[in-house]
């Protein structure tokens, strides 16, 4: 569906390149995330892949069309949610994604259905200039589904998003990419990522670092920890202890023994344990 | 041409909710009902003439040529006539002469009128002698009015690129541009759209204006093809206006700043001597306002207009593509 090869890409004229040269193929009906911190070049990427960015330099092919040529035939069966949300201030909520849906030559989805999907009904007649910021980026993300694309590009689709708004999201891109749907999704957010995404991407200062399914990063990099709670002078101590490191597996050893144990489990590596691991830097 | 349609039509929606763009809209038609009011009539020619039934059937018949005359049996009756709310200019003869008797708060014209018909009355002018002396005082179109008309034409001109602009800078302010630039609809089309508005509401307005004035005698033809040249016009105007211009106040600025080359090429058709017209050749603004001139005073012809609106066609094409790259840029 995607196939990038030595893409690179620099704003202005200096040496400093966003992008560096990087390459990867996102597979039919894929979820690909692209994984890192703010900076690190998600957005730059997901620009020259919608064609919003012009490419300099390297070989991309989105959705079967060359992007080096100009084909806006092309994006009838793409969507695109934009990390800074950008809809009509001067339209409401409705307009907005009615005049939207006029633009496609494919059959679109009804406007009401998408407005109460992402929980804006009773807002559909304000003008979208009076909604809050997670209001606009919610009509922003649901315009991007109006023309089922078989091909949806999200930035950052839940950042800034209070919790069980994002959750209500996240539950959208899940249905529609089990439905078939191929993603591109760019997020700092592991959980996110680790929940829906097939595989996964680590970015960092412009460069692709590693590309892998979660779960097989889970295998080779996720340390088992173990978190053990225990009675220490009528105290509660709780200590993460990591399997496989000499000095913790004596350590357990020595707690079981000396004292008396309340809860003992195992938990696995989260993503951003696993990132920071790699990459040696956090993802904010 | 449907995507074309499409952003025209949102653009005209969004157009509508904006106070600025009404304003715009509304403001040629206010002027031109402005001008009308204020400046001698076109349409409205005719003289209103008090005369005396026991006056000189010649001279009622005279009069009549060239006036609306009603007859009243004496003097005073006439000068209550004169004194009621419209205005009518009484000739009532004195001696061997007439007198003229005005309420005081006629236009110019009016006492001119009467004054002049009866001098010329009174040198014993008949009308196949005076024919074109007299048809062309009572018909022709009175230079003040077309040059208001005609600025008023440039104006809307100028607004109409300012709709563009504000259309513009909102698509700018809410980024949707790019949101534009991710469906099918090509940024020709975008623009073309965009220039649909400008151009299509400089178009109703002019008209608008023209009827409301009272020039709906002129060779519409000849409008039409000067409205195209206008909506070129609008379209760079607008554009470069827009894309310079991170909000309306900042695009109403540079509004202002078009406004001296524009004032300068109506300045310099009205004020300069024919051995000087050349010095202008290079604004649009000036072979448009040409163009209007020669259509308005119904003394053009083809060619000339042809002439005068592929320049304006020529000129603007040039700043085009000078803009071409800058527009493109930043659309995307
Ligand atoms: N319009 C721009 N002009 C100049 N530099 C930019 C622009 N947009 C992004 N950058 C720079 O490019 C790099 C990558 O940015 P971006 O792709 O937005 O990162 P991300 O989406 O991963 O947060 C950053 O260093 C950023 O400062
Ligand atoms: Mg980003």
């Amino acid at each position: 569906m995607i196939s990038v090869k030595n893409l690179s890409h620099s704003y202005g004229n200096d040496r400093k390149l966003a992008v560096k040269n990087i390459s990867f193929e996102v597979e039919n009906g894929e979820t690909f995330g692209f994984l890192g911190p703010s900076g690190a070049g998600k957005s730059t990427t997901q620009g020259i892949l919608t064609g919003l960015l012009k490419l300099q330099k390297g070989d991309v092919s989105v959705a079967g069309y060359d992007i080096s040529r100009v084909h806006n035939e092309r994006f009838n069966t793409i969507g695109v949610s934009f990390e800074q949300s950008n809809v009509y201030s001067k339209l409401t909520a409705k307009e907005n994604l009615q005049f939207y849906a006029k633009l496609f030559d494919v059959p679109t989805r009804d406007p009401m259905e998408l407005i109460h999907l992402v929980g804006l009904l009773g807002k559909e007649n304000d003008l979208a200039g009076t909604f809050s910021k997670g209001m606009k980026h919610r009509l922003t993300f649901a315009r991007s589904m109006i023309n089922n694309p078989e091909l949806w590009f999200l930035d950052e689709p839940t950042t800034g998003l209070d919790p069980a708004i994002a959750a209500n999201i996240k539950d959208i891109i899940k249905e529609k990419t089990t439905a078939g749907t191929t993603a591109f999704l760019t997020t700092h957010n592991m959980f996110i990522a680790d929940e829906l995404c097939d595989r996964v991407a680590f970015i960092i200062d412009g460069e692709i670092v590693l590309i892998d399914t979660p779960s097989s990063l889970k295998l080779q990099y996720g340390q088992k920890l173990v978190v053990i709670t225990y009675l220490k002078d009528d105290q509660v101590v709780k200590e993460t202890l990591k399997t496989t490191d000499e000095k913790d597996r004596l350590r357990i050893g020595e707690v079981v023994n000396l004292y008396e144990v309340q809860t003992m489990h195992t938990k696995e590596a989260t993503l951003e344990e696993i990132f920071i691991q790699v990459t040696g830097r956090g993802l904010v | 041409m449907k995507n074309i349609l499409k952003i025209f039509m949102r653009d005209l929606k969004t157009a509508r909710r904006d106070s600025m763009a009404l304003i715009i809209i509304i403001m040629p038609i206010v002027l031109a009902i402005g001008i009308t009011l204020f400046t001698p009539g076109l349409a409205d020619t005719t003289v209103n003439l008090a005369l005396l039934k026991n006056d000189d059937p010649a001279h009622i018949q005279y009069m009549e040529n060239f006036a609306k005359v009603e007859l009243f049996d004496t003097r005073q009756d006439a000068i209550a006539r004169v004194q009621k709310r419209d205005d009518v200019a009484a000739v009532i003869r004195k001696d061997k002469s007439y007198e003229i008797i005005l309420q005081g708060n006629e236009p110019n014209m009016v006492e001119n009128y009467a004054a002049s018909l009866s001098a010329l009355y009174e040198t014993g002018q008949t009308i196949e002698a005076s024919n074109v002396t007299l048809y062309s005082f009572g018909q022709s179109t009175s230079p003040i009015k077309t040059m208001l008309v005609n600025m008023l034409i440039s104006m809307t001109i100028m607004l109409a690129g300012m709709l563009i602009a504000i259309s513009i800078v909102g698509e700018k302010a809410d980024n949707t541009i790019n949101a534009v630039n991710v469906t099918p609809v090509s940024q020709t089309e975008f623009v073309l759209g965009k220039t649909l508005l400008g151009g299509f509401i400089a178009l109703v307005s002019i008209i608008i204006a023209l009827l409301i004035t009272g020039y709906d005698d002129i060779n519409w033809l000849m409008i039409l093809l000067v409205g195209v040249s206008s909506m070129a016009l609008s379209l760079i105007i607008g554009f470069l206006m827009g894309l310079m211009s991170d909000d309306v106040i900042e695009a109403a600025t540079n509004v202002k700043m078009i406004m001296l080359p524009v004032a300068g090429s109506i300045l310099g058709y009205e004020l300069l001597a024919a051995n000087w017209q050349w010095t202008m050749y290079w604004s649009p603004f000036y072979w448009a306002y040409k163009a209007n001139q020669l259509v308005l005073s119904k003394t053009a012809d083809w060619p000339s207009v042809l002439l005068s609106t592929g320049m304006v066609l020529l000129l603007t094409l040039l700043v085009y593509f000078a803009a071409k790259p800058k527009i493109r840029k930043g659309l995307s």
